[in-house]
């Protein structure tokens, strides 16, 4: 007797906990709660958005513009926002959560920066090296244009009849045309 | 005239070929991961079974964390490497693998024929792939028993890779 009672004590525990842990196992509130923690650990971005959140209109507009500027990984030369990629749509789906949330481009940008690199944005930034991409251009048209006008300038004067006239076997030539012409 | 034209031309044509010719021997794609020599983002994900997996919980041991799906052939062919080093490096190194873009019915039936090598983690929105800036499948993430990431390789990845870098961080 003394020892039968603990013993369907324990019994009863055992079912209870295990019972219980079928409930629980079951309850849609837990599922939903580990649900809700699954994915990244910590926010993407530490700093507090720059601005307040946005949605409707203005947050697609935004998404788009943030995604055109940034390089879809699986294309070549293809923004986010042109890419129908599924690694595109879910960079462009990130975009919108975060700028919706009140981020700010350069926020955005630069989070995609710390894990891709500055290989992620379209364009480089004008800084350092970079510049050369976008000093290089405005040089080089600069100096075709230079080289254009030197060339135009030396170019005038046999143009323009004084040196031509100097060449002495055009001038034969335009001789014998105005005497033909005079005849 | 000319000379003056060939002089300009060449200052500009010059560099110009020095400049393609080093860069055109660098891919692109394969730069250095920024995240590399930084803690690696922490993530806590469901496996196809519904079970949660926890990067934190792997504090104290390298982690191979591997990006695939079934779509990627290189995943394919990398499959048996990846089981063997799981294998060979059990209760050392912790495998994990995330799914990168593919339906979790095709991932089950991949693995009830392969079998698996380590937990295939579903990634809804790929919110961790674009944290660990993963290009494509297969990317293989190195990480450290303090969780900073040491190592990306980017493709196909062989025994020896495997074998040199987990060598390292054992």
């Amino acid at each position: 007797m003394i020892v039968g009672r603990p013993r369907s004590a324990l019994v009863a525990v055992f079912l209870w906990v295990a019972l219980w842990g079928a409930a629980a196992a079951q309850d849609p509130t837990g599922e939903a709660m580990a649900l809700e923690a699954l994915g990244l650990d910590s926010p993407q971005l530490v700093e507090p958005p720059a601005g307040p959140p946005i949605d409707g209109a203005e947050l697609e507009r935004r998404t788009q513009e943030v995604a055109s500027l940034m390089r879809c990984p699986v294309c070549q030369g293809l923004s986010v926002a042109d890419s129908p990629t599924d690694s595109a749509l879910a960079m462009k789906e990130e975009v919108r959560g975060l700028l919706a949330a009140g981020y700010s481009d350069d926020q955005v940008l630069g989070y995609f920066e710390r894990s891709y690199g500055e290989f992620i944005r379209l364009s480089p930034k004008p800084t350092g090296l970079n510049l050369l991409v976008w000093v290089a251009p405005i040089l080089a048209i600069l100096a075709g244009a230079l080289l254009i006008a030197a060339r135009m300038r030396s170019a005038r004067p046999t143009g323009a009849g004084a040196a031509a006239a100097s060449d002495p076997e055009l001038d034969s030539y335009l001789e014998r045309v105005r005497k033909e012409a005079g005849n | 005239m000319n000379r003056v034209a060939l002089v300009l031309g060449a200052l500009f044509v010059v560099p110009l070929l020095i400049f393609l010719a080093i860069s055109f021997r660098y891919d692109p794609r394969a730069i250095d991961s920024p995240l590399i020599g930084r803690p690696a983002p922490t993530f806590t994900l469901a496996g196809l079974d519904g079970s949660v997996h926890r990067l934190a919980d792997s504090k104290g041991r390298p982690v191979v964390i591997n990006f695939w799906a079934t779509w990627c052939q290189p995943c394919i062919v990398e499959h048996p490497i990846l089981q063997a080093g799981a294998r060979r490096y059990s209760g050392r190194v912790d495998f994990v693998g995330i799914v990168y873009q593919d339906d979790p019915d095709l991932i089950r039936r991949f693995i009830a024929e392969r079998g698996a090598w380590g937990p295939a983690l579903l990634d809804p929105g790929s919110k961790v792939a674009i944290a660990y800036g993963v290009y494509g499948a297969p990317e293989t993430f190195f990480l450290d028993a303090n969780g900073t990431v040491v190592e990306k390789v980017a493709g196909l990845i062989t025994p020896q890779t495997l074998d040199r870098i987990l060598g390292e961080l054992l």
